[in-house]
């Protein structure tokens, strides 16, 4: 009688204990993967553009399908004037643009840990956005400390606009007319940065990140590369770009 | 969070997706390629954009720019362009005009972008010698330039050494100051100033190689593996537990 008592009451405690566990661990469980971030896989290509149906580019893995010419609408070009900010209003993109550089190996620098290690950066030796050719803006799609100022860049597809506030006080509007994305082994430099096959006087934008995360190295293994032409230009006076 | 992704969790890490690609990160496009940003010089109001691609000795070069003057005495206007070499590798100023007309003439731009290196005419010559033949030179007040040239092995050299600038003359002479309308060609006697004076300016800069490195993967495996420990490690509990619960109620 005492025993079965015993054995009753531990039988009990150890329910309990078993039900407070799974209930603890499927909770933990659940918000861990719900706090699961992922950056949005940019297609291989959307869009179109000019340098690819001249036969000067790189072969891209996808021929373009959607027709657009962005020369005919393009605008007249600006002068320079370095730029302060950019939004990016699809994916909720505001960040101030700080001017880069190359790294010693001559690739493009990144933003470093520190106060801009999340902000945009421009290629000091491209063209303002506004002027003629293709200025390149770069940015993490993520950091040590998480999603980046790039993060859902794959999210952006044709049409999308991108706004660029320069110290002059213009604002330069880009349309998107394709998104890429290329393995880094096969990234085609002369069409992105030298814009091979289009037209170089017409103001030109990429915004460029990372992609394809390979978990085996450590490493991304892609670009994404969004191609934008400019469409509009506000003069709004001398504004500030906090 | 983010630990190794060595770390193995029961129960949690099975369900959670890992995104893997395998293809090499190598460094991609050989060669050397340049560019610049074709800049106004004089107030010019032109602007435009230059490439060059050397593979080996030769070069594929490529130079738009519009809003120079289109007409002159009834033709096209005949823009003379250039890689000048040797120089500063930098595009001359207002503090270059020594003289103060208002004009910097291809004299005063000297110190500034050097000597012509490669003239990049139309057709033939491409030596320095012809480099104010305005037969070959590109006409109109816009262009788009494309012509595979061998280079000499000073442009070469200053193209490595940052050197090199690409340089369009040929200016508008109404918007000359009045000095400068009347003075004749620094080069050229037989032309006015404006004819041969700077319009555009731009030194060439190596466009970056191959892609850029804008991420640490961060956020492409799995985050919160602590989390995802602690509660896998709770969920294999309860289930000893209850393996033990059973075993007491065997024993009873």
């Amino acid at each position: 009688m005492v025993r079965l008592t015993a054995v009753g009451s531990r039988r009990g405690a150890l329910t309990a204990l078993a039900l407070v566990a799974a209930t603890v661990g499927l909770i933990l469980i659940v918000t861990a993967v719900l706090a699961q971030v992922r950056a949005p896989q940019p297609p291989r290509a959307v869009g179109q553009i000019d340098a690819e149906h001249t036969g000067s580019a790189s072969a891209s893995a996808v021929p373009p399908s959607v027709a657009s010419t962005p020369g005919a609408t393009g605008k007249r070009p600006l002068l320079a004037s370095l730029p302060t900010r950019i939004t990016v209003p699809a994916i909720g993109v505001d960040s101030k643009v700080l001017p880069i550089g190359l790294a010693p190996d001559r690739t493009l620098a990144v933003p470093q840990p520190g106060p801009n290690l999340n902000r945009a950066a421009w290629f000091k030796n491209s063209p303002t956005p506004g002027q003629p050719g293709p200025a390149i803006i770069e940015g993490h799609v993520d950091s040590d400390q998480g999603p980046s100022v790039f993060f859902k860049l794959g999210q952006l597809r044709p049409g999308d606009t991108i706004h660029v506030f320069r110290k002059d006080g213009i604002e330069v509007v880009f349309t998107v007319n394709a998104v890429r994305d290329y393995k880094k082994s096969e990234f085609p430099t002369e069409v992105v940065y030298g814009a091979a096959g289009e037209d170089p006087v017409q103001p030109l934008l990429r915004l460029i990140t990372c992609s394809d995360f390979d978990a085996s190295i450590g490493t991304h293994t892609g670009n994404e590369v969004v191609f934008a032409h400019l469409t509009a230009t506000h003069h709004k006076g001398a504004r500030s770009t906090h | 969070m983010r630990t190794s992704l060595r770390v193995l969790v029961p129960l949690a890490a099975a369900a959670l997706p890992f995104a893997v690609m395998a293809a090499p990160a190598t460094a991609a496009d050989g060669g050397s390629s340049y560019q610049t940003t074709l800049n106004p010089l004089n107030h010019s109001g032109g602007s435009g954009m230059a490439t060059v691609s050397v593979h080996g000795t030769s070069a594929d070069i490529k130079v738009s720019w519009t809003g120079l003057p289109a007409k002159f005495g009834g033709g096209p206007y005949p823009h003379v362009q250039h890689i000048h070499i040797a120089g500063q590798g930098s595009c001359p100023t207002m503090s270059d005009d020594k003289n103060n007309d208002g004009v910097i003439s291809t004299t005063e731009g000297g110190p500034a972008y050097g000597a012509i290196g490669t003239t990049l005419s139309t057709k033939g010559d491409t030596s320095p010698a012809a480099g104010t033949n305005i037969k070959i030179a590109p006409g109109g007040g816009s262009t788009s330039y494309s012509r595979t040239i061998k280079l000499s092995s000073d442009t070469l050299s200053s193209l490595q050494d940052g050197t090199g600038v690409v340089v369009v003359h040929g200016l508008d002479p109404a918007t000359l100051s009045k000095k400068a309308q009347k003075e004749k060609s620094d080069l050229v006697p037989s032309l006015p100033l404006a004819a041969t004076s700077p319009a555009l300016c731009g030194a060439l800069s190596s466009m970056p190689s191959g892609g850029v490195a804008t991420g640490t993967g961060s956020t492409s495996g799995v985050e919160d593996l602590g989390m995802l420990a602690v509660g896998g490690g709770l969920l294999a509990l309860a289930g000893g537990l209850l393996v033990s619960r059973r075993r007491a109620t065997a024993g009873a």
